[in-house]
Parts: C-alpha cells; structure tokens; sequence
C-alpha cells in the first residue's frame, strides 16, 4: 500500500519505529514507522485528527508513546524528555505562537542559544574570560539569526509587540538558535497568506543550505509540494502513503481520504 | 542598538556603591543610621526573593521562612554550640539552603497559584515548630541577647549601627553582584525562559526543574544570611520573623521596587523603610496605606518604580 521512497541511506537521523499512542479506549496513532534521513525536508500531512500532532509530540519527548521506538542520532530517545532531545538536537516550534512575551526579539533568540553555552552564572561570577568570549559569540549568533530571518530591524522590540507574520519568523529563529540537526515545524504556514506562504518555502529552502534537516506537519498544500522532498501521509492513526509529494498527491487511497476525490496539481 | 538605561550601566552601580560608602558620614544621628541598616537588610532580603518571584515568575510565601530559619540558626550555633561569631551568617546561609533544597524539591513540581499555596503551607508549618519547640527556640518569647556581629580574630567589633552598617553593606554589595551576573548569564536567562514560557523553555534545552531547584535554593540561603545578620543586628528574634507581615512586607518591596531587575528590590527596600518610619504616627494604618501602595502598584505600574525610570528612558530615546 505504501509508496515507498529510495531508503538506500545507511543512518536515518530520526527513526520512529512501531510509534503509538493511546488515549484511553482511542488509538491517536498506530505502529506508525518511517525513517528521515539528514538533509530532507519531510512534510507529515494528513486531514484533522489524522493524529499528526500527537506523532509530532512524541518525536520531540512532549509526549511518551505508548509503543515503539523513536531514535535519533543513533541513539533509543524514546523515554527522554522534551528539554534532553534539545539538548541533543532537535528544536521545534508549536502550532500556536509561542515566544518570551516580555522579552525583546534579541533576547529570545539570545535565550534560545541556550544548550551551545558552557559556561553559566557561577562562570560569570567568576568573571571568566571564556565567559565572556562565549556570550560575545552567542550574541553575534543571535545576530545572524535575526539577519537570517529578516528580523534585523527589530532586534529591540518586545516580542509581543510585533505582527503575527515576525512572529512566526522569531518562533524559527528562536529554534534556529539552539543550532539543531533537525528542526521539527508545526504548521508553520498557519494564519499565513499566500505571499508570506511563498517566502516560507524560500526560507526552509534556505534553513536546509545551512545543515538543518527539516520535518514539517502542514495543512498549506503549496507549502507541503513547494518544500518537500517526501511526504508522509497519516489518517486516522496510521502511515498510510510515503514518497515524492507528486507521487503521493496522486496515490487514490491519498486522494481519497485527504485530498478529496478530485486530482490535486502541484 | 538600544542604549541600556543609565542604571544598567557598571558606572551606575559603582556610584551607588560609592554614595552608599559615604552616606553614614553624613548621618549623623544613629536613627537614620539604623533605618540604613534596616534597609541593607532588607534588600538582602528582596533580593532573594526576587529570585524566586521576578525571575522564575514563581509566587512564593515561604521565604519569611528561611530568613526565620537563618536568623535562629546562626543564634542557636553561636549561642548553645559556640560557633565562632563570625560564621553565624554561613552557617545560616548553609542550613536555610539546605531546607530550601528540601522544601524546593517537593514544591517546586507544582506551579503557579498550587505552588504558592504549597509554600505558604511549609512556611506555616516552619513557624507552629518554631513557635511550639519551646526547648529549642523558646518558643514565643523569642532569643533575646543575641550576642552582636564580631571577628575577634581580627579584634572587629559590630555592636555598632556605624560599624554594623558596613558589614551589611558589604552583604549587600555581594548580593547585588549575584543577582547581577544572574542576569547577564545563561543561568539567568534560563529563570526568565522559565517564567516567560515554561514549554518553550524545554524545547531549547532547558530543564526547568533544575534551573527552579537552583534558583529556589540559591535564594532561600541568601535569605538565611540576611536572618543571620538581622538577628545579629537587633538581637532579639521572635517566631515572628517567619509571619506573612514579614513575608508581605518582603512582597511589597519586591513588587513596588520593580520585579525581575536588580535595582528594583533594593529601592523598594528603600520606600518601605522610609514610609515605615515617616508614618510611624499613623500606628496600624500604616499596613493599609502599605496595601494600597501594592494595590496601585499592581494596577498601573506593574514594573514597579523601577519602570517609570525605563519608560522616562525610552521616551527620551524616541524623541
């Protein structure tokens, strides 16, 4: 059933193996398996309550699978948790915005180096010279960033003050900053318009040129197929399709539970 | 960039150390010179709490406390052991952490308005020991003749308000540099992250419960140094130390003062001691003008004072 993609790989970067979780009496997500190698970008999609979500949680340790496995790195992470897979590589963002209200766009990203840092309060007190070269190479890091995403011009606002759109924007370049192997996104084109859709696709483009490997959940079709190098489809729990997004936009049981009955042109 | 305001600067504090180094020389009655010390004390204090309330974003009522813990411990060592004198306010800071360590690991898996209720309850049930343990502490009546602060080895003598006000400045001083490296590292940053966004925090790599478990007991033993010297200083303690007019007193200052800073807590140290004494002849009214204060507070100027200062800065800068 499944359209298979070539997996000649040796080392996945992320493998869930036999993923599950129950809610109760409900199966949110059943054995569900599938490898990322690094460098893709994998688009996880499927119709409301496929259970998307609660895989995406359980790849980042928010969540603990009832079965299964999930490995990243070479390395059994399935009873970690959220703040352990960060500090090995993985960041994420969150379907509702979620940023550090309170504090200017420079120091969320500034926050968000976080797990590159050695040395911390004690070393200050000290006054340690490698104290003080690291925060300096945090902040021209954190600078980067800013530049990176287009945030440049902002870097003293109050991150609640900003529009929505900058916001998404700061949510990757907070995540951007913790320096990831992979980047988990979750519906990263929510509440965007077309245009702003489009300079998404240019900017996971990009996030992948500097050696991240992206796995994205998203509803915006033109962002999946503009993106992805595979795609992965759930319905009602379990994987039902795997491949190129023209491949999979084409596959009938694709077709029929997600994409409506009418062909899809990407 | 935006420039930092002119109290963030390293200039700033050095002239607040200085003003603060030569204030007694201008004070010349020992009221004031005791009000100087109160206040010394005091924003050991709020800053401590500041820890656990600006930063962390974690309400707390037990810290009235520690500051009891610290101030009876270092009494009871020196007086019943004979523990040198001079490492009174170490053994305070020692035992008070060490009650934080305890305290924070249970209390600190449950947030928000939970935890604060579960803090107010150990805080009670610190003082009903303190209050009862009659053998020990001696009960309501309290320690009286608590010998005052000395290093005999170096023939310093601190019975003095004069003499006692340098050694709580010096305190104080150390303090400030805490809470201020605090924020200018990761650790400080982490507390923030904490309070800005617990979820978030985690997915950047932070352990929340570690970071709140430091900070929790890093602050409760600042507050058991801050006992320790306030024992020392008007040596007499009551289990009143550890009552929530203590610990509201300690709120006031932190909220007024401008929470999450470093210069708030100790000017709110500042306004509380000086409304205290300036309306000493409003007897109990005082707590509800003090109230009020923290009502108002609360409402328009949820910075504090401190942020009046940065609003004045930003305006400026704009314009």
């Amino acid at each position: 059933m499944c359209v298979k993609f070539d997996m000649s790989h040796p080392a996945p970067l992320l493998q869930a193996q036999q993923l599950s979780r129950h809610f109760g009496g409900l199966v949110a997500v059943n054995a569900v398996d599938f490898e990322i190698q690094s460098g893709e970008i994998v688009g996880l999609i499927g119709p409301n309550g496929a259970g998307k979500t609660t895989l995406f949680n359980m790849l980042c340790a928010s969540m603990a699978p009832t079965h299964g496995k999930v490995i990243f790195n070479g390395e059994d992470c399935t009873t970690l948790s959220a703040h352990d897979m960060a500090q090995r590589g993985m960041a994420r963002t969150f379907q509702i915005t979620s940023l550090f209200p309170h504090l200017s766009v420079f120091d969320n990203v500034l926050t968000g180096t976080y797990r590159q840092q050695q040395t911390g309060w004690w070393a200050c007190i000290r006054h340690q010279a490698r104290y003080k070269q690291e925060e300096a190479e945090m902040a021209a890091q954190a600078c980067g960033i800013l530049e990176f995403v287009g945030l440049a011009g902002r870097r003293d606002d109050l991150a609640m003050t900003l529009p929505y759109g900058d916001q998404r924007k700061l949510e990757i370049a907070i995540a951007l900053a913790t320096h990831p192997k992979l980047l988990l996104l979750d519906e990263p084109a929510a509440g965007m318009n077309p245009d702003e859709g489009a300079k998404l696709v240019g900017m996971i483009k990009d996030i992948r040129q500097r050696g991240v490997t992206v796995v994205l959940v998203e509803h915006h079709m033109k962002v999946v197929m503009g993106v992805c190098d595979r795609v992965i489809v759930i319905a009602s729990g379990e994987k039902i399709a795997e491949g190129v997004p023209q491949h999979v936009a084409n596959h009938p049981e694709v077709i029929r539970v997600y994409l409506g009955r009418e062909k899809v042109h990407a | 960039m935006r420039a930092a305001p002119f109290f963030e600067s390293a200039k700033a504090w050095w002239l607040g150390l200085g003003v603060t180094l030569v204030a007694p020389f201008a004070a010349f009655n020992d009221y004031l010179l005791h009000m100087m010390v109160l206040w010394g004390i005091y924003s050991i204090l709020a800053l401590s709490l500041n820890i656990i309330v600006g930063f962390l974003g974690e309400l707390t009522f037990g810290h009235a406390a520690f500051f009891g813990i610290g101030a009876y411990a270092s009494a009871l060592l020196v007086m019943g052991l004979g523990l040198p004198i001079w490492l009174g306010p170490l053994a305070a800071g020692l035992i008070a952490g060490a009650f934080g360590l305890v305290i924070g690991y249970v209390a600190l898996r449950i947030v928000g308005p939970q935890f604060a209720i579960l803090t107010l309850g150990f805080g009670a049930i610190i003082q009903t020991i303190t209050n009862y343990w009659v053998d020990v502490t001696r009960g309501p009546m309290g320690i009286s003749q608590i010998p005052p602060f000395s290093i005999d080895a170096l023939g310093l003598d601190f019975s003095q308000a004069s003499h006692m006000y340098f050694l709580v400045l010096a305190c104080l001083t150390l303090a400030v540099y805490l809470s201020r490296t605090l924020q200018n590292s990761r650790t400080g940053r982490a507390y923030v992250a904490i309070r800005e966004n617990p979820e978030l925090a985690q997915s950047i790599g932070i352990n929340t419960f570690k970071n709140k478990w430091l900070a929790f007991t890093v602050a409760t033993a600042m507050a058991g140094v801050g006992g320790s010297l306030y024992g020392h200083y008007l040596r007499v303690i009551t289990p009143d130390l550890m009552s929530l007019s203590y610990m509201s007193a300690l709120i006031i200052m932190v909220i007024v003062g401008g929470k999450g800073t470093t210069l708030g807590p100790v000017i709110g140290a500042m306004v509380y001691i000086a409304l205290l004494e300036s309306l000493r002849a409003f007897g109990n009214l005082r707590l509800v003008i003090f109230a009020a204060m923290l009502i108002v507070c609360v409402i328009f100027l949820p910075g504090g004072l401190i942020s009046v200062w940065l609003r004045w800065h930003n305006r400026v800068r704009e314009v």
